[in-house]
């Protein structure tokens, strides 16, 4: 007996260490998962926090009658349609005067970004009294000098690989040292939708599109499911035809979301000839891609409720349908709610269906309504990482931030349902 | 007449009928001294005629929905004259596209006159059209409620038929599913068929080669494209292959640790975190990928001296691996923890660590379960778009080298649609036989992951 | 109290006192098991006797709101100290469930796990005689001699308990354990683990729960009964039986309670 004693004592010490070993190994996998979700959530506010300022440029402008209003007469189409591009152009020429060459100047007028044009022009609309003088106004510089604002490693960089040459980088250097540069807030981030310069781009056109197509999901999708998900649960026969649908809806929940896109471009674009691009199509694609989620979500919570309720129900001498509605559909509401709420969240995560049925285009509007061309904020997230210009890469990354954190209200919000609402039985 | 005047229309006479068929009932029970009263609930008897109303209108707008562009291109083809015809200097085909796609109030200079006033013509016939049809939902809802409002009587059963009705409402509400999966497969079989009329079907299965060129117009004389799938296949066998590389250990130990190790506080903190994993939008995960992996890992790996593309598998295929994590860690959690305490008691009982235990045990008995998600998360993880789109390569390559890009199937789908292209060439129909292959493979995977989950299922309950 | 004398004692407890959370389970439990003899363990529903049993080979420490106070010696060595390796301890106690929990793997594989974890044994013949001998010694080699290969779990009721006293005893332990072994079997498949269990105890010293009084008469030579937590008596078998000296055993023998 005591020598199988000490054959085990021999092997106890090797068995300890790989004891250690792999609960060590267990831990590093999840400290590995840990640390990637920390080091996206930190790379993506470490590229989008600037996204947040933007660079303006103070200047002198004079608000010369000859251009604004020749005749005098104080016209507003004539101001409408006056050459405001050359207050600022002149505004900058005098700044800088020494220089002469057509090519010089031109690099100097793009300083500022173009759409100061009509903000002057709203400004002299409605304060005519500033025609004919001067002010100092800080205005929006161009995305390329807001890079290298925000870069200042770029300096550095050789000329030829850097965005602007060495005689702009100079002006840049006068205007900082000078004072007549600095960050203010960047009132466009939330205000305005798409754009080809990317100090004048915005979330609020992708927000809205947003909006308006969960709005679609939402209200196709939840009757529809609950409906379902309450006939299937509570009222259905066991046979053949309802384990068929079961399986059905099962297998929906796992189709790939690319697939529903290409089913809308298929028939509700090619067969009903809806409207491409417009939040009421993207919305009946999520929705079609949700119900199985709400449908499931539904069938959970109904199957919690206890049949104690139902059969004290039926005993009153309710039909089943009567204490469906009436008693444990009530009951069941929160996790229905819940699995709503984060199936919706999912569809506002959704871009690869959208992308399919034409939710792709380039839009500078902001929609007004569910029949106007729109996109959805995942979709303008991919469309400004795809274009090249070098100062889309912060607004990806701030229109990220801003997806996120309405991902992170509405489950915050899912959970505080469950939390609140849910009875344990 | 706009919609939403329509629809609010709509909702007074619809809220007029139910209110009128509920006080006419309980005008009836008021009039009996003796005698049974009405069998249902007088609010029953509003509600029967409301559902009469909402069923008719509803299934006329539907109707109109489907129909009314087919209406509208046959009002428009009597329409066309002789002359326009014969003036038009366009591909005859393309006459109704071109009149549809003209705007009559900012048209480009130039345009035949008589294009114009056609776009007129039907402009207008869009919008009255629709007023026609809001007015016949109107009436026709309204004259069939009226029949069910003349039904109220001591000997009509009301609550039976609304209930009758509102099962039936919601069975169809449950076929919708049903409805969906076949418009799904009846749409994507449709025009992959039109594909494979064009291209033969071994051509694309087994083919080897990938160049989706087609001729744009007729006459021009263009290279015929290539649709050989292989090594489309192939690119996302590649990624799926790298990400699973990287989800499998990481998902498995974190689930063991999760299980076996960690306290009660530390389980209930660590899987939530978990979870975020799985709710990041996969767009967030591809911008990632491109912007800061793949980067990253072209500086890592020339620092070693090899040279590694930018859209790198590995930089795809390394993000999607991560985005799987919490599918695998969840899962198999779940089934780590359905193994019953009985086996592991049995176990150290005889002076097993824990690690054996788990090792020779439980992870053994958790096997089937385990081997279900992972299934379930390949099939995930071919079916996944953004990612790839965001951070790997567009050409085809046929290789097993996670250094090269690749493309894989849902990036070619992406790509081949988005853009400009004539719907009937071989290009955009190429993506609905991509699609097809797509979803029966994962269809397939999801099956038999679902079978062998049950199967494990039944072992343990 | 009372004990069996002219016996070796091979487990002593110290005033052991068992805590769930706290929830006292046990109260200040003083009891000698002699060596190679069955000692039995009597007592209502939940009056401890399964817990305490799990004292001594330390499967209590698996369950995390558990708390133990006192000692417990083997072979005069507190197995409560501080330094002392449960895994090697389980290696010279072996333990029985009350429901047969075989391992998913074949009957040779769940006859090997112990020897293959401890490292028991150097060859492919070593384990094969190993099996072969712990097979025999539980009384089951004959019926599964031919379908070694097969899942444990494909045998009977009776079968896998008697697979699992096979297991247990393959690594040669000194005390076994067994909580309840045959509450979940049949008469005859009883009988059979009955006989064996006479049979182990010429080697072994064997603690066996039991919720019938009938089978602790039949297999043990010291009974000990338990109530609410509290050890009420210990003695010899027959004199427990015939004459306790306890009301409480005396109320518990006679059906009064529990």
């Amino acid at each position: 007996m005591t020598n199988i004693t000490e054959k085990i004592k021999l092997s106890l010490s090797k068995r300890q260490r790989s004891e250690k070993r792999f609960k060590f190994l267990g831990f590093i996998g999840i400290s590995f998962a840990i640390l990637f979700l920390i080091i996206i959530l930190y790379s993506i506010f470490s590229q989008g926090q600037s996204a947040f300022k933007s660079t303006y440029i103070e200047l002198n402008i004079f608000f010369d009658e000859k251009i604004i209003d020749v005749e005098g007469k104080r016209d507003i189409e004539d101001i409408k349609f006056a050459n405001f591009r050359k207050i600022i152009t002149n505004s900058l020429d005098n700044y800088f005067p020494e220089v002469e060459k057509r090519e010089e100047k031109r690099k100097l007028h793009e300083f500022i970004s173009s759409s100061e044009e009509k903000n002057l022009m709203n400004l002299v609309l409605s304060n005519q009294e500033l025609i004919g003088k001067s002010k100092q106004l800080w205005l929006l510089a161009s995305s390329t000098i807001d890079v290298i604002h925000k870069n200042p490693e770029m300096e550095r960089i050789v000329e030829s690989d850097r965005l602007v040459d060495d005689l702009e980088l100079s002006w840049f250097k006068t205007f900082k040292e000078n004072g007549n540069l600095k960050f203010g807030f960047n009132k466009n981030f939330f205000s305005k939708a798409d754009s080809t310069e990317p100090e004048q781009a915005g979330v609020l056109g992708s927000m809205l599109g947003s909006f308006f197509t969960l709005l679609i999901t939402l209200i196709l999708s939840f009757p529809i499911a609950v409906a379902a998900g309450v006939f299937l649960e509570e009222l259905a026969p066991k046979n053949r035809f309802t384990d068929f649908i079961e399986v059905n809806i099962n297998n929906l929940a796992a189709v790939p979301s690319i697939i529903f896109g290409l089913l809308g471009l298929a028939i509700f674009l090619n067969v009903m000839h809806l409207p491409r691009s417009a939040p009421i199509v993207g919305g009946m694609v999520l929705a079609l891609m949700t119900l199985p989620t709400i449908i499931i979500a539904t069938r959970a919570s109904l199957k919690a409720v206890p049949p104690s309720i139902r059969e004290a129900a039926i005993g009153l001498g309710a039909t089943k349908f009567q204490t469906v509605n009436h008693h444990v559909l009530p009951l069941s509401m929160p996790g229905i709610l819940t699995g709503t709420i984060i199936g919706m969240s999912q569809a506002l995560g959704e871009s690869a269906p959208l992308l399919m049925i034409g939710m792709v285009a380039f839009i500078v509007d902001i929609p007004g309504s569910f029949t106007d061309s729109a996109t959805v904020l995942p979709v303008q997230i991919y469309l400004w990482k795809s274009t090249a210009a070098r100062g889309f890469l912060e607004l990806t990354a701030a229109g990220v931030m801003v997806l996120l954190t309405f991902l992170i209200l509405m489950n915050g919000l899912a959970v505080f349902v469950r939390q609140k609402f849910e009875k344990k039985w | 007449m706009g919609f939403w005047s329509f629809f609010t229309l709509l909702c007074l006479v619809g809220f007029y009928v139910n209110w009128y068929g509920t006080t006419k009932a309980l005008r009836i029970n008021s009039n009996i001294e003796k005698g049974p009263k009405l069998p249902s609930l007088p609010n029953y008897y509003g509600r029967h005629a409301l559902l009469s109303f909402i069923l008719v209108s509803t299934t006329i707008l539907l109707v109109w929905i489907f129909l009314k562009p087919f209406i509208l291109d046959l009002l428009l083809e009597n329409k066309i004259s002789v002359d326009l015809t014969s003036s038009f200097d366009g591909d005859p085909s393309m006459l109704i596209d071109t009149i549809k796609a003209t705007d009559p109030n900012n048209f480009f200079p130039g345009t035949n006159p008589l294009i114009i006033e056609f776009a007129k013509y039907y402009e207008y016939i869009k919008e009255t059209s629709d007023s026609y049809v809001y007015l016949m939902v109107l009436s026709v809802a309204l004259i069939f409620s009226i029949f069910s409002l003349r039904k109220i009587s001591i000997s009509f059963q009301a609550r039976q038929s609304v209930e009758k009705t509102n099962i039936n409402i919601l069975i169809f509400c449950s076929v919708i599913a049903i409805i969906t999966t076949i418009g799904i497969v009846f749409s994507l079989i449709f025009e992959a068929i039109r594909f494979f009329e064009k291209v033969p079907f071994f051509d694309f299965l087994f083919g080897l080669a990938w160049s989706p060129q087609t001729a744009i117009r007729e006459d021009q004389v263009a290279s015929q494209g290539a649709f050989g799938a292989i090594p489309i296949f192939s690119g996302t066998l590649l990624i799926t292959l790298v990400a699973m590389s990287v989800a499998i250990p990481i998902g498995l130990l974190s689930a063991i640790y999760i299980s076996e190790y960690a306290n009660l506080k530390v389980r209930k903190f660590l899987k939530p975190v978990l979870e975020i994993l799985a709710g990041v939008p996969t767009v967030v995960y591809g911008f990632f990928a491109a912007i800061t992996v793949g980067p990253f890992l072209k500086d890592l790996v020339s620092f070693f001296g090899f040279s590694i593309a930018s859209e790198s598998a590995l930089a795809a295929g390394g993000v999607m691996g991560i985005m799987i994590i919490p599918f695998i860690s969840s899962l198999s959690d779940d089934v780590i923890n359905s193994v019953p305490m009985s086996l592991r008691e049995g176990s150290y009982a005889m002076g097993a660590t824990k690690s054996e235990t788990i090792v020779r045990v439980v992870l053994p008995a958790a096997l089937p379960g385990i081997m279900g998600a992972i299934l379930l998360a390949v099939s995930r993880a071919i079916g996944e778009t953004m990612i790839v789109v965001m951070a790997a390569g567009i050409a085809a390559n046929l290789t097993a080298n996670p250094f090269e890009a690749v493309t894989t199937v849902t990036v070619q789908i992406v790509t081949l649609l988005v853009g400009d292209q004539e719907f009937d060439s071989a290009k955009t129909l190429a993506a609905f036989a991509l699609g097809i292959t797509l979803f029966f493979a994962t269809l397939l995977l999801n099956l038999y992951a679902l079978k062998i989950v049950r199967k494990y299922r039944e072992i343990y309950d | 109290m009372v004990t069996v004398t002219s016996n070796n004692i091979k487990i002593k407890s110290k005033k052991i006192s068992v805590f769930y959370g706290d929830k006292k389970a046990l109260d200040s439990i003083n009891l000698e098991i002699p060596e190679k003899k069955v000692t039995s363990l009597i007592g209502p529903s939940g009056c401890g006797k399964s817990t305490f049993l799990r004292c001594l080979n330390r499967m209590n420490d698996t369950i995390d709101i558990c708390r133990i106070e006192g000692e417990i010696f083997i072979d005069d060595k507190n197995i409560y100290e501080k330094n002392l390796d449960p895994v090697l301890l389980r290696a010279r106690i072996g333990m029985v469930f009350q429901k047969p929990n075989p391992f998913p793997k074949s009957i040779f594989d769940n006859v090997a796990y112990g020897p293959k974890i401890h490292g028991i044994v150097n060859s492919e013949d070593e384990l094969n005689d190993l099996v072969k001998d712990s097979l025999k010694k539980a009384g089951l080699y004959n019926e599964v001699k031919d379908r070694l290969n097969e899942p444990g779990t494909s045998l009977s009721g009776g079968q896998q308990q008697r697979l699992c006293i096979a297991r247990a005893i393959a690594v040669s332990p000194e005390v076994i354990l067994m909580d309840e072994p045959c509450s979940a079997l049949d008469p005859i498949a009883t009988a059979v683990i009955e006989e064996l269990i006479d049979e182990l105890a010429k080697n072994f010293t064997i603690v066996i729960v039991t919720h019938s009084m009938q089978q602790a008469a039949r297999v043990s030579q010291q009974t000990a009964f338990f109530h609410m937590g509290n050890l009420i008596e210990v003695g010899k078998t027959e004199e427990i039986f015939s004459m306790p000296k306890q009301i409480k055993t005396q109320d518990y023998i006679t059906g009064k309670i529990g």
